[in-house]
C-alpha cells in the first residue's frame, strides 16, 4: 500500500518536473521532484517538503511589518515598561550582517525601540563646531516610564536604561551598520549643512547694464 | 602542569554544517542528561520535564540561524552555561531566570492590542 502510494507520488512528481522544467528555477524543480539535496556547506534552513508549517514566503508577505508582534519570544528582562517589538532578529536573515542581536545577549526590548542616527548641531551661542563632527546614536524616550519623581527624596527615577546612552561613530555608514547588526529600528536625521555665499565688497561697485539687484548675503 | 577546570572545552570552529549539527545535538543531549542533576543541585521546585522543555525551547529559539560563525558562538555560549551550571558556579536566581516568563505574570507581553491597551503600557 505504501509502495503503491510512493510510486503514484513519484509519477506525479516526475510529470510535474517534466512540465515545469523549462520555466521554473532549481528550487521549484527540486520541490516538484520531492528530492532535497543539501550539502554540508549550506545552512539546514527550511527545506521545502511536505510539511505545511515550513513554506516559502511570498512577495506580498515579505513587506515590512509596522504592527507590533505580540507573539515574540520574550527574555527574562521583560517588564511592564517593555515596548512590543515589530520584528526580532533570529539569525535567519539573508545577507552578511552578523546577527549580533542574537549573539550579544542584549535585552529583546532594545529591538522594539527606535534609534536616531544624527550629527549633533553646532552650539548656537558659539562659532566653533568641535562637537558636531562625529555621528551619534540616540534612543527615543519611552512613552511610559521615561521619568518620574521618586517619592522618597524627589529625585528623578527612570525605567529607561538607555536614556543617557549616546554612542558616537566616525561615519554615518558605521552607525547604520551597527543599528542593522543589533536589530534596532533606526532612522537617520540628516545634518543641516550651513550655506555660505562667497562675497566680495568690490562687487558692489561693478557696472551693470541691467537694473541693480539685491545680492542676498544671508 | 595546569589542570583545566572540569568541563572546560578548547575553542573550535565548526568545519561545515554537518559538523555544527553534530555539535549541537551533542550539546543538546548533554543538557537533557543533566536535567535531573540540575533539579537536585539547585533544589528547583519544577519537574524535570519542565526543565527539559525549557532546554528544548532555548535550542529551538536559534533553529534557523543561517551563518556558521553565529552557530559557533551560540555553541560556545551553550557550553559555557553548561559548565557554569554543572560546576555549581551559578545561584538559584541565575537558573530561575530561564523560568521567569512562566513564574512571573509581569514578565510577559500582552497577547493582543486590547490587552496591551488595558494594561496602559508602552
Amino acid at each position: 500500500m505504501a509502495a503503491l502510494q510512493r510510486s503514484i507520488r513519484l509519477q506525479q512528481a516526475v510529470r510535474a518536473s517534466q512540465l515545469s522544467s523549462r520555466h521554473f528555477s532549481n528550487s521549484a524543480r527540486r520541490l516538484a521532484a520531492n528530492t532535497v539535496q543539501s550539502s554540508p556547506n549550506e545552512p539546514p534552513a527550511a527545506q521545502p517538503g511536505e510539511s505545511q508549517m515550513i513554506r516559502q514566503e511570498g512577495a506580498a508577505e515579505a513587506r515590512p511589518r509596522h504592527e507590533p508582534d505580540y507573539n515574540v519570544a520574550v527574555d527574562y528582562r521583560t517588564s511592564t515598561f517593555s515596548p512590543i517589538p515589530k520584528r526580532v532578529m533570529d539569525g535567519s536573515e539573508p545577507g552578511d550582517t552578523t546577527p549580533a542581536a542574537v549573539l550579544s545577549g542584549a535585552p529583546v526590548d532594545l529591538q522594539a525601540r527606535t534609534v536616531r542616527i544624527f550629527r549633533p548641531t553646532k552650539t548656537a551661542t558659539q562659532s566653533g563646531d568641535w562637537h558636531s563632527h562625529a555621528w551619534q546614536m540616540d534612543w527615543d524616550p519611552l512613552p511610559k516610564g521615561h521619568r518620574w519623581e521618586n517619592p522618597l527624596i524627589g529625585w528623578q527615577s527612570s525605567a529607561d536604561f538607555m536614556q543617557g546612552e549616546r554612542i558616537s561613530f566616525k561615519s554615518k555608514d558605521d552607525a547604520i551598520r551597527f543599528a542593522e547588526k543589533q536589530g534596532y529600528e533606526y532612522f537617520v536625521q540628516e545634518p543641516n549643512e550651513r550655506r555660505f555665499v562667497p562675497k566680495a565688497y568690490a562687487n558692489n561697485f561693478l557696472h551693470s547694464a541691467k537694473p541693480l539687484k539685491k545680492i542676498p548675503t544671508k | 602542569m595546569i589542570n583545566p577546570t572540569y568541563l572546560a572545552q578548547r575553542t573550535r570552529s565548526s568545519v561545515n554544517w554537518t559538523d555544527a549539527k553534530s555539535r549541537v545535538l551533542k550539546s543538546y543531549r548533554e543538557w537533557l542528561r543533566a536535567a535531573p542533576e540540575i533539579q537536585t543541585q539547585y533544589t528547583l521546585n519544577v519537574p524535570v520535564s519542565t526543565i527539559r522543555t525549557k532546554m528544548r525551547q532555548e535550542f529551538e529559539r536559534h533553529r534557523y540561524v543561517a551563518q556558521l560563525p553565529a552557530v559557533d558562538v551560540l555553541l560556545f555560549h551553550s557550553h559555557a552555561e553548561y559548565q557554569e551550571t554543572m560546576n555549581f558556579w551559578k545561584q538559584i536566581t541565575h537558573v530561575l531566570k530561564y523560568f521567569r516568563a512562566e513564574e512571573d505574570p509581569k514578565a510577559r507581553l500582552p497577547n493582543n492590542f486590547v490587552n496591551g491597551f488595558l494594561e496602559a503600557r508602552n
